[in-house]
């Protein structure tokens, strides 16, 4: 395993200076990692399953990785390769019959993969924190928000007046900064806080502050002095920032400035996660936020106690890019000015490469892989590694941009040309015009439109993206399309003739030519069908062919898909995820359709195998002349399947053009805005990457 | 709220005027002639029967009897019984014996229910979770006469722990073993409702985060676990109540207890329509309203359900 002090100084403190300025410069950092040692280091780790009939499953068969005080680590790997079960055993919190088999776990040089469940009691939450996966089913129902931060809070006895410093920022602290004691770690209360703020104003314009400036301090005064987070030292240096004499900054600070309630706390706690009006939704319960405000929750409830190691199991998998992109600046900025480390298990590689100094890659419950970030990526050395380098969309967008930069031919790695050709023949197959579509919301008199005034044409043998983040409409207008939905207003024209028209056998006729894959393909298959029932099922229903021919015709399918025939008697819970969405995708080729409505149909999946579904719909299409219309909430797919691009926001269409021209150059914010949240969009790949397809 | 309250409070009256009239139909559909039945052995005097019909408005169709004691009923005026005696004051005295009976078998089937339920949820898999089950189990199989003439005989006649029978004006112990009885079906689903929600909330993920936060198990067990799974719970044992408080009219049979299951039954023998539909008449409030509490407390402990 490749030590971690390779790792790049320089990255190490890009965000902590740009962030917090007050933070020691990069080589104290390092040097204060190493001097400590590594915080967590796990060796040689086994993890085994009971299954029922009481056989050994080996989920994890060797991990081994360190995690430095202050340093962010990315475990990467499939679902099932064993990232989560390893980072779990860390916290003694394995699901079910999980146990380790072998191996150790050292926290701070003590041996913990033998505590007792109450052992690890002690270090959860205070030394080891977690933010985990699903925000939806990560908070309990039935408590308010503020009281969950609470609970850890009063389970580790924290201090609710003065903030906890890891012994990372005090070492530093020492060197830079002159020693504080307690006092000055004293938290601001909020019943003190209006007179703070007073006398700052005062003492403000004693010192000759006036006009705009005044205002200025005063505005950055009332949005940096949260109570419940900012401490007295820092209002002291603000003060002290702004003009004010150092004695009577201190003197206000130390008078105004005497400590928090646990109220206080709570909203501070939760604010410095990013979530607004903190105190206000501390009295709130789950199911009244939405899923990026509760996992800002879940970081305030991971970091409420100043671990000095949260583990971070795919805390942002659930959410948009751009929500993504927030949350994890935001948990950067916090873990740095805390100095706290961050193990961070993903797997998106490109997530992984822009976040993490140190990468850990797990294929099949080992580490095949480590090493820096940059190093990784740039020279894979497993062939997994390269495989995953290969098709992770995010890189494989970045790695068409980087080419063009440095003027070489991109279309040689693009996996999908645009094809100018046929998006400029007049051949329209769906026309979208003017499509409206209105909900009535429960106790709500105004409608609530869900798409508004949205037009496109899609062309035939091309591939058109919607983009856009959930509620911004993009399924509706899918589902408009397919009619399973009546819009309000507006038509869709199939082939010229509107689809409202559609009736009987027309309406039968017009199925049979645009077919839907959907998201789930653990939901969109019956479970109680065979996989041959399943793909035959649209030829029956359509009266094609007679038996024979038609299970010819499923054989041919199951041959198109890549999938052998061996798995036409078996059921879809006996095939993997990829395995099902091809299923569907031969189920939705049944009919010979022109049209493929795919509804977010690749997001479900792992990426190698995303890859190999994006693929084998270009090929389809290339073969067969289909046309696409591609539902995601995914950039850096897009770039891998579609012609031209809609981007939606709110219901309302915001930009529409070619790949090219949405990648190169968008028009609009909100285009910029998603194409800066796609992972690893400001890594510097270098053009060596063409070559590791 | 209120508009809601308001609402559910306006559809107790169908519900009361359904109940009445079928009950009173089926009353009035009784076989035998309770006038016929007042005279017992001795020949029937005609005019003296037909002056009793006039009196109770026997003689009077049907809806025309059922309409005068939906009058009367709302002057709070019941009627009387056949031997004379004001139906309300017949009522006044078996009610509180019920709800004593109640009430005991209430707490019994809470208290036991829930605890046993939660050691056999929480230690899945021990011996002691698959005695409770199995005792459980054959709780709600073997039917409640089964189990309160077992308990009659082997606590009452043999060990003479508990009084045979409870008489006309029971106190606590004389209660208890009644008590018990009535409230063991209800008390074997209890605990395995119980048991099953534990069991499908301990490997929820909120309470491995509760775990992340360094929450000792015994915090964890109480407010994660406990706390969630007692939401159906509680909505069982509330409608539970409603059906309690209707008298258990086998065990106060089998214990000779004089509550409202008691009266009912001899008031259906003797076809005393009044007695039965003003019995059936209160008995459907309660239930009513334990319905409507049950749902306001369903909304209490469970925030995601708010009514409107």
């Amino acid at each position: 395993m490749t030590e971690s002090n390779n790792v790049k100084a320089s990255e190490v403190s890009s965000a902590s200076t740009s962030t917090n300025s007050r933070i020691a410069t990069a080589d104290q950092l390092h040097e204060q990692q190493l001097a400590q040692g590594p915080l967590l280091e796990v060796k040689d780790l086994q993890v085994d399953f009971t299954s029922d009939t009481g056989k050994a499953i080996h989920a994890v068969t060797d991990s081994s990785f360190s995690v430095y005080p202050g340093q962010w680590v990315a475990i990467v790997g499939e679902s099932g390769s064993g990232k989560s079960t390893s980072a779990m055993a860390c916290l003694g919190l394995l699901p079910g019959t999980g146990h380790v088999v072998g191996g150790s776990i050292k926290l701070d040089g003590e041996e913990i993969s033998g505590w007792k469940p109450k052992e690890f009691v002690k270090i959860r939450g205070s030394k080891m924190g977690l933010v985990p996966q699903d925000p939806m089913s990560n908070l309990n129902p039935v408590w308010r928000i503020g009281t969950q931060v609470k609970e850890s809070l009063v389970a580790n006895n924290m201090d609710v007046s003065h903030e906890k410093r890891s012994k990372l920022s005090k070492a530093l602290a020492d060197t830079s900064v002159q020693l504080k004691d307690e006092g000055d770690e004293t938290f601001i209360g909020s019943k003190e806080l209006p007179q703070l703020l007073e006398a700052a104003e005062k003492a403000l314009v004693e010192t000759g502050c006036e006009g705009a400036k005044l205002e200025k301090a005063m505005a950055d005064f009332r949005t940096d002095w949260v109570a419940g987070s900012e401490t007295r030292w820092r209002v002291a240096d603000d003060l002290m920032r702004y003009g004010v004499k150092d004695d009577d900054a201190w003197y206000i600070a130390k008078k105004y400035v005497t400590g928090s309630t646990m109220e206080d706390r709570i909203a501070g706690l939760l604010s410095e996660a990013g979530l607004p009006d903190a105190a206000t939704r501390a009295r709130q319960f789950p199911h009244e936020f939405s899923g990026g405000m509760r996992q800002r929750a879940l970081i305030a409830i991971g970091l409420a106690c100043r671990p000095e190691l949260l583990i971070a199991d795919e805390p942002t998998s659930a959410l948009d890019v751009t929500v993504q992109k927030k949350i994890l600046d935001h948990l950067r900025m916090l873990t740095d000015s805390l100095g706290t480390a961050v193990l961070f298990i993903t797997h998106d590689l490109g997530l992984a490469a822009e976040r993490a100094q140190h990468i850990v890659v797990m294929y099949k419950g080992r580490v095949v892989e480590s090493g820096p970030s940059l190093e990784v990526l740039q020279h894979p050395q497993h062939p997994y590694t390269k495989r995953l380098v290969a098709a992770a969309p995010s890189l494989a967008s970045q790695r068409i941009v980087s080419v063009k930069e440095h003027g070489g031919d991109a279309s040689a790695i693009m996996e999908h040309k645009v094809d100018t050709a046929k998006l400029e023949a007049n051949d329209t197959i769906i026309d979208v015009e003017h499509l409206t579509k209105e909900f009535k919301l429960p106790r709500r008199k105004e409608l609530f439109k869900a798409v508004d005034d949205v037009s496109f044409k899609l062309k035939r043998g091309t591939t058109l993206a919607i983009v856009g983040e959930s509620g911004s409409g993009k399924s509706t207008v899918a589902n408009m399309c397919l009619k399973l939905l009546e819009p309000t207003s507006g038509k869709v024209l199939y082939d010229g003739q509107d689809i409202a028209n559609f009736k009987g056998k027309s309406l039968l006729d017009f199925r049979r030519h645009v077919q839907p894959v959907f998201q789930n393909p653990y939901g969109s298959l019956d479970p109680m069908y065979s996989i041959f029932r399943s793909i035959e099922e649209p030829l029956h229903i359509h009266g094609i062919g007679d038996k024979k021919s038609r299970a010819a015709r499923v054989r041919e399918l199951l041959d198109m898909v890549e999938l052998p025939e061996s798995v036409m008697g078996r059921y879809p819970n006996e095939l993997s995820g990829g395995q099902r969405q091809r299923i569907a995708i031969a189920r939705a080729m049944a009919l010979n359709p022109d049209v493929i409505v795919c509804d977010e149909a690749v997001s479900a999946l792992d990426v190698l195998v995303q890859d190999q579904v994006l693929q084998l719909l270009n090929d389809l299409q290339a073969e067969r002349g289909l046309s696409y219309l591609f539902i995601t909430h995914d950039l850096a797919v897009v770039r891998q399947i579609a012609d031209d691009v809609v981007v939606m926001q709110h219901g309302k269409l915001v930009e529409h053009g070619t790949t090219d021209q949405v990648f190169n150059n968008p028009q609009k914010q909100y285009t910029r805005d998603l194409l800066d949240a796609i992972p690893g969009g400001k890594l510097e790949l270098g053009v060596d990457l063409a070559d590791k397809k | 709220m209120g508009k809601y309250l308001l609402r559910r409070i306006l559809q107790m009256i169908p519900v009361v005027l359904g109940t009445t009239l079928l009950v009173y139909a089926l009353v009035f559909a009784l076989p035998g002639d309770p006038v016929k039945a007042m005279f017992g052995d001795k020949p029937v005097n005609e005019a003296v029967a037909a002056q009793i019909r006039a009196e109770y408005n026997l003689d009077k169709p049907f809806i025309i009897q059922y309409l005068l004691f939906l009058k009367n009923a709302l002057t709070l005026n019941f009627g009387e019984t056949f031997s004379g005696q004001p139906v309300i004051s017949e009522i006044a005295r078996a009610f509180p014996v019920t709800i004593k009976l109640a009430l005991m078998a209430f707490c019994f089937e809470a208290i036991f229910g829930v605890v046993f339920g939660a050691i056999s949820g929480l230690k899945k898999g021990k011996w002691y979770d698959s005695v409770i089950l199995i005792v459980s189990l054959l709780l709600i199989s073997v039917p409640t006469f089964v189990t309160g003439f077992v308990g009659q005989y082997v606590l009452g006649v043999q060990l003479r722990i508990f009084p045979v029978t409870a008489g006309s004006n029971p106190g606590f112990f004389d209660l208890l073993m009644p008590a018990m009885v009535l409230g063991s079906v209800s008390m074997a689903y209890i605990i395995r409702l119980s048991r099953s929600e534990i069991s499908t909330n301990i490997p929820q993920d909120y309470v491995r985060t509760a775990r992340a936060k360094g929450m000792s198990n015994t915090s964890v067990t109480f407010r994660h676990i406990l706390r969630n799974s007692m939401i159906p719970v509680v909505t069982y044992l509330g409608q539970d109540l409603g059906a309690l408080m209707g008298g258990a009219m086998v065990t106060e049979q089998i214990f000779n207890i004089h509550g409202v299951g008691y009266l009912t039954y001899q008031s259906i023998l003797k076809g005393e329509a009044n007695m039965v539909v003003s019995i059936v008449t209160l008995l459907t409030l309660v239930f009513v309203v334990c319905n409507l509490v049950v749902d306001m407390l369903y909304a209490a402990l469970d925030p995601r359900i708010r009514y409107a």
